[in-house]
């Protein structure tokens, strides 16, 4: 079983983050709070919550040298927590949104976040020494509609968007003071804050959860029409996979190695995703324990009900009794997944990661175990 | 500039409709020699034109494509033999079917649609729906 640990911690989550040592998980339980559970003797007990938003809180990123814990909500403002002693001490951003805020990430070396809003711009956040506060740096132009994921490359200046208008697109960040400009590095000579890398219009439909790979070279998102796209060589020419499955669309993912990618959404249960020798991606297969499907309308899945009554109008007679109760058999999480972390042990080989749902509970994978995927990590 | 672009399209029109109607002459002779899974296939080939202003070629592929549609008698057996690129071509075809409203059209436009599911799964009818570029 690739799933070691699972925790329901409320009714719903809409995400969760981790401390650097991986002993306290910081959520939102759907409200306006951010509770953080710690691991104290196999139990898990709240130490803390965070009560500074006045709506749902939609992104958490907790920074994993520097310590801090970032939260964006939909009342279009942020915080900025620093751990003072016993207690969490936040600091207002001020973003100048007039639109939700839906999402954030700490860059790579801590030094910004970025914030992907309703108001179809994203912002990006720097700290400035002589003023003790964060300055916010809007990039306006772009988008056409709300963003509703960002991703920063490993060079701490590129971040990737996806929006609800179908788009992937990479920006530049570089801002004077806080990045040190590379000498010929060759990747981005365009070192122009907000400026427009390369759009990437590979879906009809609205976008989320974009992800670059551990070394940069691959982007991955997903579309709201069951596919997820794989791009390499970002820049005028890039090379784009379009990956088609047959299963309800994904919300979010994650790069647990170069050549393999776990994709999480609609149908409660990890997809893993992985690129061969000649860098084709495909559909491995599910990671949680699934019921083989039937054919029919005695499928184990939760539509089956439905579409059961639905085929049963053109066969006059046919019998519904024999149709099985809608809850989806051995599934770990038992409804949408929205958020995924990466949770690598520092030195460790194995490779772990959580989900948390609208479920309420947060799950922890274990790859270790699952043979037919060593090969990918 | 516009006027330009009105004009080119309409000329395009003729042919398209030829187009149209020559592959409608191909599935009906296909139909005739029991040749059921090749007319499919010829049905399923490209999208009729995009444009606003020519619906109408999208009604006359769609005539084509429904007597290729309705000439099945066995749907799993067209299915275990379809290319699995044109999935998600024959689910769009099959809801235009089911929006018809005619007892016979839906009753098949149904069946194939509850085999299609079955073969090409849930994300299958999701790509029909999302997908406002191609259109049929």
């Amino acid at each position: 079983m690739a799933a070691v640990a699972v925790h329901q911690f409320a009714q719903c989550i809409t995400c969760h983050a981790w401390s650097p040592d991986h002993s306290m998980v910081a959520f939102c339980p759907n409200n306006n709070e951010v509770h953080i559970y710690k691991l104290v003797n196999d139990k898990w007990e709240k130490v803390h919550v965070l009560q500074k938003h006045d709506q749902i809180v939609s992104g958490i990123d907790w920074s994993g040298k520097s310590n801090r814990i970032v939260s964006v909500s939909h009342d279009r403002n942020s915080y900025v927590w620093n751990r003072e002693g016993p207690e969490w001490v936040p600091t207002l951003v001020i973003l100048r949104l007039n639109r939700a805020a839906l999402c954030v990430r700490w860059s790579p070396k801590e030094n910004k976040f970025a914030v992907g809003s309703g108001a179809k711009t994203v912002c990006v956040c720097y700290y400035e020494q002589e003023n003790n506060w964060w300055v916010s740096k809007v990039i306006r132009k772009k988008h056409d509609s709300s963003v509703t994921s960002v991703a920063w490359h490993p060079n701490n200046i590129l971040l990737a968007t996806t929006s609800t208008d179908g788009k992937c697109r990479v920006f530049s960040t570089f801002i004077k003071g806080v990045d040190t400009r590379e000498s010929k590095t060759g990747s981005s000579s365009d070192p122009k804050f907000g400026e427009q890398i390369v759009q990437l219009d590979l879906s009809s439909s609205w976008a989320f959860g974009v992800k670059w790979s551990p070394s940069g070279n691959t982007l991955a998102y997903v579309g709201h029409n069951s596919m997820i796209y794989f791009v390499d060589d970002i820049g005028p020419s890039p090379l784009a996979q379009n990956v088609a499955f047959r299963n309800l669309p994904l919300r979010d993912v994650l790069f647990v190695s170069e050549k393999m990618v776990i994709g999480v959404g609609f149908d409660c249960n990890p997809m893993v995703f992985a690129a061969d020798k000649s860098g084709l991606w495909s559909f491995i297969r599910f990671l949680g324990e699934r019921k083989e499907s039937l054919s029919g309308p005695k499928s184990g899945s939760q539509f089956s009900e439905a579409f059961g009554k639905l085929y049963a109008q053109a066969k006059h007679g046919l019998s519904n009794d024999t149709v099985e109760p809608s809850k989806i058999q051995g599934a770990v999480h038992d409804n949408c997944i929205n958020c995924i972390a990466l949770l690598n042990k520092k030195g460790s080989q194995t490779k772990r990661f959580s989900t948390s749902g609208m479920d309420g509970k947060v799950v922890i994978w274990d790859l270790g175990n699952q043979q037919d995927l060593k090969e990918y990590l | 500039m516009a006027e330009a672009k009105k004009s080119m399209g309409f000329d395009n029109v003729e042919d398209i409709l030829t187009k149209i109607e020559n592959k409608s002459l191909k599935i009906e002779s296909l139909i005739k020699q029991y040749k059921f899974i090749e007319a499919i296939k010829t049905a399923l080939e490209g999208y009729p034109p995009q444009d606003e202003r020519c619906k109408h070629l999208q009604s006359a592929n769609w005539i084509g494509v429904h007597k290729a549609l309705m000439a099945i008698k066995d749907v799993e057996g067209m299915l275990r033999s379809l290319d699995p690129q044109y999935y998600d071509i024959l689910m769009k075809y099959a809801y235009r079917g089911l929006s018809s409203g005619n007892r016979t059209t839906c009753d098949q436009c149904l069946k194939i649609h509850e085999k299609l599911t079955e073969k090409a799964g849930f994300g299958c009818i999701l790509r029909s729906l999302v997908d406002t570029v191609n259109t049929v």
